[in-house]
């Protein structure tokens, strides 16, 4: 067991060096549910999923069973999913629209929005003598970022966008929420499975390692890709070979939150890639890319290097982006619950750009189910590695070799400069050092 | 009506198919398939009132799409599958209708499948299927497959057929 006074020497990211207990230790991961759970904003869904009064999902925060709610009013509510007067579920459902909840054991009822609004034989019981508004469901603190909902247990954080810094937001507004495009639209629905290993090796995974998907866990798709659209069969899908050069992006780089984007396309290689792949498609999807584009470029006509897109990202501490490069291809959000030291639970939901055509949007569901998905390509042998390693790491006695985070080490800045955040090489593991740097932070405080 | 021979003839499609999965024969379990088949996986999920439906299944493939998700397993390369996953499936409650025209049946049946990778790890998967078996070429071809899980959260990804 690795006492918290010890954490400092199994946490060395400014040596790369990060001992694998911080994933299987049992008394970090009890720690972790405070110290980095109850103090971070998490992501916990779109604005888009709540387009109605009454619509409701229902999601986690760590552990938490939590209901993301927009009231008769209008206004975003996450409530902790708990009746207050014995502790039982209120909201069963995945998604909904309801104007209330009823819990199942004594029948008190939560408005939307989390007020107490009824009590079973309430006058004749308690004499009227309840105070509804201080029994009505825990509300969490929420906020939104150009439509995607966070939410944070902490009262004295900071604001959202002070917690997400001024880089962050540039590149949240900008490559994932495209709110100058005219923003994102949900497809409903959660898809979820069970995944072996810790949260965090999933997080670190997507916010900085593109070394895996050259080297060796992804090769079998790419080249099945690759064979068949040599043969000329019909594959709508963005080939991923671009021949340029690949730059690592940080925000939140030594403070702050971490924020990580990989395998970047400076410039407007991408774009003729999408235009190429956009002409597989049809018509409508040419008309687009191409006005896409240009508005595109508009806003970004002060930044040279500017990419065109992003391949693969997350946000500290659990939520995992993928853009596949490629607009066409949609954005794909995953969080990473954790389910104990070697247990996690993905739930992952698609976007898709608000003013792109039919056909666009199509195409993009489809990339994200046959891809970065329970069932299909790519994810599942992220998962592969997963169980793999929680197989090895069993025994406490593999947790005191430290683990070799030392890519790009000390050649983090060795990369054009010019846009909001750190633009380096790639593959790195500049992000993954960055994540724990933030994580030894919380864990310290 | 079906006659008891084409019922017994149907079965033994059924069950030849999820011996061919199991034997991980896959090029001749892609031959069970007609060129147009439809083979989807619906998102099951727990839903309340007036609410959209799911904006994308979890599976909706075509030929080409499980042709290729059977060769990336022959790369050498899938590490899903290496080493081989172990399977069986149990096929039961095999019901045959009449389908939309005489070259058509509608079939359903019931499956558990049971997978096992490396020492010890598992996954149970239960659930029900809605085929449309059609005549070509004086045999059946699976022409609409529908797979409905049971399960709400997977128990892993999903890297096998149903």
């Amino acid at each position: 067991m690795v006492s918290l006074g010890e954490l400092r020497e199994v946490v060395n990211w400014q040596e790369g060096l990060i001992s694998p207990s911080v994933l299987f230790d049992k008394e970090l991961y009890r720690e972790e549910q405070t110290k980095v759970f109850e103090k971070v904003w998490m992501v916990v869904g779109h604005e888009d999923m709540l387009r109605k009064p009454g619509d409701y999902v229902t999601n986690y925060m760590g552990e938490v069973p939590v209901v993301v709610s927009r009231d008769m009013e209008g206004e975003l509510h996450v409530l902790v999913n708990r009746c207050v007067h014995r502790g039982n579920e209120v909201c069963l459902f995945d998604r909904g629209n309801a104007r209330a909840f009823t819990c199942s054991y004594h029948g008190w009822t939560y408005e939307i929005s989390g007020k107490l609004i009824g009590v079973p034989m309430e006058k004749e019981l308690y004499r009227d003598e309840i105070d509804h508004d201080s029994w009505g469901l825990e509300q969490v603190r929420v906020a939104s970022y150009k439509g995607l909902i966070f939410a944070t247990f902490d009262q004295s954080a900071p604001s959202l966008e002070e917690w997400l810094g001024e880089d962050g937001c540039w590149w949240l507004r900008n490559y994932v929420l495209v709110e100058h495009l005219g923003g994102l639209e949900a497809l409903p629905g959660w898809h979820r499975y069970r995944t072996p290993g810790n949260w965090k090796h999933l997080a670190e995974n997507f916010i900085g390692d593109d070394y895996h998907v050259i080297a060796a866990t992804h090769v079998s798709w790419l080249k099945v890709v690759q064979e068949f659209t040599q043969k000329g069969y019909p594959i709508r899908r963005a080939a991923a070979s671009i021949a340029a050069k690949r730059y690592e992006v940080t925000t939140g780089y030594l403070k702050g939150c971490p924020m990580g984007f990989g395998n970047m396309v400076l410039g407007q290689q991408a774009y003729e890639q999408d235009l190429a792949l956009a002409e597989k498609i049809g018509h409508d999807a040419v008309e687009w890319v191409r006005y896409r584009n240009s508005r595109f470029q508009e806003v970004m006509k002060e930044y040279e290097i500017a990419p065109y897109s992003f391949q693969n990202g997350a946000i500290f501490p659990n939520l995992g982006l993928m853009g596949f490069l490629s607009p066409l291809a949609g954005r794909q959000f995953l969080l990473f619950h954790p389910r104990g030291t070697a247990e996690m639970e993905q739930w992952q939901w698609t976007m898709v750009e608000k003013e792109a055509p039919a056909i666009v949007k199509e195409v993009a569901a489809e990339y994200a189910y046959r891809g970065q998905h329970m069932a299909g390509t790519i994810a599942p042998d992220d998962v592969e590695n997963q169980e793999r390693i929680v197989e090895a790491m069993r025994a406490p006695r593999n947790w005191r070799k430290p683990h070799n985070y030392r890519l790009q080490l000390g050649h983090e800045e060795e990369a054009p400069q010019g846009i909001p955040g750190q633009v380096g090489p790639n593959p790195s593991e500049i992000n993954q050092r960055n994540f724990y740097r933030f994580w030894l932070e919380l864990m310290e405080a | 009506m079906l006659t008891l021979e084409q019922k017994r003839e149907v079965e033994e499609f059924l069950y030849r198919e999820a011996f061919l999965l199991d034997e991980m024969r896959f090029d001749e379990w892609l031959d069970m398939l007609s060129e147009d088949i439809e083979y989807t996986m619906p998102l099951r999920e727990h839903l309340q009132g007036d609410v959209e439906p799911a904006g994308h299944p979890i599976i909706k493939d075509d030929k080409l799409m499980l042709t290729m998700r059977a060769k990336k397993h022959e790369t050498g390369l899938s590490h899903v599958e290496i080493p081989r996953s172990l399977t069986e499936h149990i096929v039961t409650n095999i019901l045959i209708e009449d389908g939309d025209n005489p070259t058509e049946l509608r079939v359903y049946s019931n499956f558990l499948v049971r997978q096992a990778r490396k020492l010890r790890d598992e996954a149970w998967w239960a659930g029900r299927r809605k085929d449309v078996l059609r005549r070509e070429d004086g045999g059946w071809k699976i022409a609409r497959r529908e797979v409905l899980l049971d399960s709400i959260v997977l128990p892993r990804g999903i890297t096998i057929f149903f």
